[in-house]
């Protein structure tokens, strides 16, 4: 046990995840040799997200006001949305720049074993969304997962009966990969999940 | 294929061993409790990503530290690879080959291929039938690693499928998603094992043969309750859907004993010789002469699959044995194979090769 502030803030450390003790007490005392203004820069920075940020009202992306920056987006096509398990799932898809339509995060996958059902996602106000904006299809980019795939197959089941165009992203082998280079493990998924063209 | 050399750090028994095997027979010789079985279950665990003899990963790991690591050079034909693991008490497991980082641990699986023969294994004939559905499992793993996936997939598919039964939780909808789900992955766990069956039974008839030199019809047999009469041979996506219909039929059963009671984790194995089903009508003597001739079929299997022999582990077999069959296994060892044999008891082994005395956390 170190002083009381210091080891509070090893305590508070090592409550973030992939961090063990060793860490939080590592960070804890780098923090205390840097220079002041420094260490309150990053408080600040920690107080300025949690009190400035929050969830789009729409997608459940994270938002600096009511709606985020995509739905604040006037260009983009409000006829399909993407529908992925957490925020961070969007920035991978926006990095293609292939895409220019909507989102709407879920908010994790379906998953008994931690509790998680459908109760615990957004679907209830994915189907408000339907009432009220003109989306023709959801683009499912749940991850390629047990659970991912279930959570997938929950919104096939539940949306496409409303007339909607249900996709699912294409998974196996990586995107450029070449043949050659793909592992003998990726390869054997591929073959066993072809699909017909 | 062979091990070179290996290294561990960490793990059981060992805190540093660098070893340099063999490439033909190597006797790995000590007491009891020298750390023998430990030396085989660290390669068994770069084969297969699992020990054979603990079903928590955190068991290997040496009770004084956080982490194990197994290193070792795999020389195979045309090329010789490095690889390594390491195996933390808390967090995933990180893996490299030839020093390049892997993106999933599974991706080592197929470098080293490994046949092992356990003293329980000499009992596979009567045990329960988990433990015959591992075994076809792990020989699939061994011929076509990405049948890992598919295993880790329908093992996660029932646990959440289970899970979902026990949360009281009555949402048709979200059963019938892990009805597909279990369904999908079950069907192609399910084609892999048919495909091991048919690959190693004539391979079986031989091995069988030459152990207990006399001829006799020994089959490998599979019975599911999800499949009315014989089970035949068809797709993955057949065997899907033959799954999914079982799962909707016991709805109601699954509810009440909020677990689900069909698919291929409830299935059984077994083997017959003649008309005889062997785990009921076969002498001790043909169970285990049965159970010697499947390993040897499986590694003929991987052999004609690879055109590369698999490393053998054989842990404390041949003083299970009567002398008998111990010198009939020892005559049908396979060639060109590199083989770890352990024994206490170096008098009591029918074969010769480099002996390696074990103990004090050292093989030398
Ligand atoms: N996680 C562990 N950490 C340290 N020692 C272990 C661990 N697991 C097993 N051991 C030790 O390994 C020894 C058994 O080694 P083993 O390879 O089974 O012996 P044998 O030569 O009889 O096959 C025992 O002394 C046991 O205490
Ligand atoms: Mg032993
Ligand atoms: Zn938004």
């Amino acid at each position: 046990m170190f002083e009381g502030p210091v080891q509070r803030l090893i305590d508070e450390l090592s409550r973030l995840p992939g961090i063990g003790s060793k860490s939080a007490q590592r960070l804890a005392f780098h923090i205390l040799a840097i220079e002041k203004p420094d260490a309150l820069r990053l408080a600040a920075a920690i107080n300025d997200m949690r009190d400035q940020v929050t969830l789009c009202e729409r997608c459940f992306n994270v938002a600096a006001g009511e709606l985020c920056s995509i739905c604040r987006d006037q260009r983009r096509d409000d006829s399909v949305v993407c529908v992925v398990e957490r925020p961070q799932d969007i920035v991978v898809v926006e990095r293609t720049q292939e895409y220019r339509g909507g989102y709407h995060v879920l908010g994790g996958s379906l998953s008994p074993i931690n509790g998680v059902g459908p109760g615990q996602l957004r679907f209830d106000e994915l189907r408000a969304r339907l009432q009220t904006e003109g989306i023709e299809e959801l683009i499912v980019a749940t991850n390629p997962t047990v659970e991912g795939d279930a959570t997938a197959m929950y919104i096939a089941r539940e949306f496409k009966p409303l007339g909607l165009r249900v996709t699912r992203l294409a998974s196996g082998l990586p995107v450029g990969g070449d043949l050659d280079y793909a592992d003998e493990l990726t390869l054997g998924r591929a073959l066993a999940g072809r699909s017909e063209l | 294929m062979r091990v070179d050399w290996l290294s561990l750090v960490d793990f059981r028994s060992y805190r540093a061993l660098d070893w340099r095997p063999d490439p033909t027979v190597n006797l790995l010789i000590g007491p009891n409790g020298a750390g023998k079985t430990n030396v085989l279950e660290s390669i068994g665990y770069l084969a297969s990503l699992k020990s054979f003899r603990s079903a928590s990963d955190s068991d290997v790991i040496s009770r004084w530290s956080g982490s194990s690591v197994i290193r070792a050079g795999i020389g195979s034909i045309d090329r010789e690879r490095l690889i390594e693991i390491e195996i933390p008490r808390e967090g995933g497991r990180r893996t490299q080959v030839d020093k390049t980082k892997l993106k999933r641990t599974a991706e080592l699986l197929g470098v080293l291929r490994v046949v092992a023969f356990l003293p329980e294994d000499l009992d596979l004939v009567k045990r329960g039938p988990a433990y015959r559905r591992d075994l076809l499992d792990d020989i699939a793993v061994q011929l076509w690693p990405s049948a890992y996936l598919d295993q880790s997939e329908y093992d996660r598919s029932v646990r959440q499928r289970n899970a979902f039964l026990k949360s009281g939780d009555r949402d048709e909808v979200t059963l019938a998603v892990w009805d597909s789900r279990l369904a999908q992955a079950g069907g192609r766990v399910m084609a892999r094992r048919i495909r091991v069956i048919e690959t190693l039974t004539p391979l079986l008839a031989e091995s069988y043969s030459v152990i207990a030199s006399e001829d006799a019809q020994v089959g490998i047999t599979y019975s599911a309750s999800w499949i009315e009469g014989a089970v035949p041979s068809v797709s993955a996506g057949e065997y899907a859907d033959a799954i999914a219909r079982a799962l909707e039929a016991r709805r109601r059963v699954d509810y009440e004993r909020r677990m689900t009671t069909v698919g291929p984790h409830r299935d059984e194995p077994g083997f017959s010789i003649g008309e005889r089903d062997a785990r009921t009508q076969a002498s001790q003597g043909e169970q285990r002469t049965l159970a010697l001739a499947m390993k040897l079929a499986a590694h003929q299997a991987i052999t004609q699959a690879l055109s590369e022999t698999p490393v053998l582990l054989l842990d404390d077999v041949f003083s299970e044995l009567d002398p008998n069959r111990a010198e009939a296994l020892a005559g049908a060892l396979p060639e060109n194979t590199q083989t770890l044999v352990t024994s206490a008891r170096p008098e009591d082994l029918p074969i010769s090769g480099k002996v390696w005395s074990v103990g004090e956390g050292d093989v030398g």
